[in-house]
């Protein structure tokens, strides 16, 4: 969980998401950390999606991770639904400081192969900043809500580095 | 993967002068099977051509051209040749001095196959 460095990761994070979502033609995306704290997001309308996503987003990988270790089957890499017309992928990949997950929507201009080449540069992106280069200190259960809403307003603030 | 597949590839791969042969999922642009050289990435080969493939499909298309068959790339290194129909596509990249006929009757071939 973060605590007062979310704008810092809001800014740091807008390019690599801008690049991640021209270079693989996604909708929609939004990257949020293990605990559901939205760090940055493209395409979506307005924040209750967001935290919806985001909430289903942490719950599915945290479902997944354990249900590969019920079963032996290592570290999961991601999930792909294709739709009719929508087609979703849901990854997480590792930093030292936190896990983190990306949600992404595209359509038939893209491909579940392009999406999945530049999550694989976007998630190298992200761990070659400082930032998500050492462990993070832990956060009381007090604070935690606070802290996730403190992800939404910053990616929903007008003007305001992180949104889409 | 199936004898059919197998078996293109592994005529594919053993033309003088190719690098990498891969057999490509169109819609999905996620390699089926593949015989890569060294330094080549299957998936991003297959990811980056068959989003190129669907791409100037589409143009050809709207051109009114027809179905896109087969294209080609030159490199400073070598060719990308691509071809294919339905779901499936062939990519083969080869050296700069590769015998393109051969090359390209054999992709025809595989095309053939694998409809």
């Amino acid at each position: 969980m973060r605590r007062g460095d979310i704008a810092r990761l809001n800014e740091l994070l807008r390019e690599p998401m801008r690049i991640f979502v021209r270079e693989a033609r996604a909708r929609i995306a939004l990257l949020v950390n293990a605990s559901g704290q939205v760090l940055a997001q493209h395409g979506f309308a307005g924040r209750y999606h967001v935290m919806n996503v985001a909430a289903l987003a942490a719950a599915t990988n945290a479902s997944a991770h354990a249900l590969a270790e019920i079963t032996g089957a290592g570290r999961w890499q991601y999930m792909h639904h294709a739709g009719r017309r929508w087609q979703l992928f849901l990854a997480p990949f590792v930093t030292p400081a936190e896990t983190l997950i990306l949600v992404t929507i595209f359509d038939e201009h893209s491909t579940l192969g392009l999406v999945e080449l530049f999550f694989q540069k976007l998630a190298a992106q992200v761990r070659a900043l400082p930032e998500f280069g050492e462990a993070l200190p832990a956060v009381s259960a007090a604070s935690f809500e606070q802290e996730l809403e403190a992800g939404l307003d910053r990616v929903f603030a007008p003007d305001q580095p992180g949104g889409g | 993967m199936s004898d059919v597949v197998a078996s293109t590839l592994d005529r594919l791969s053993h033309v003088p002068g190719v690098r990498s042969a891969l057999i490509v999922d169109a819609e999905a642009g996620v390699p089926v099977a593949s015989e890569l050289g060294t330094g080549a990435s299957g998936t991003a080969v297959a990811a980056l051509t068959a989003s190129l493939f669907r791409r100037t499909d589409q143009a050809v298309r709207d051109a009114a051209l027809g179905g896109l068959g087969s294209f080609q790339l030159e490199t400073e290194e070598g060719h990308v040749v691509v071809a294919g129909r339905r779901e499936l596509i062939v990519v083969v990249i080869a050296d700069r001095d590769a015998q393109l006929g051969l090359i390209r009757l054999e992709i025809d071939r595989a095309v053939e196959a694998l409809q």
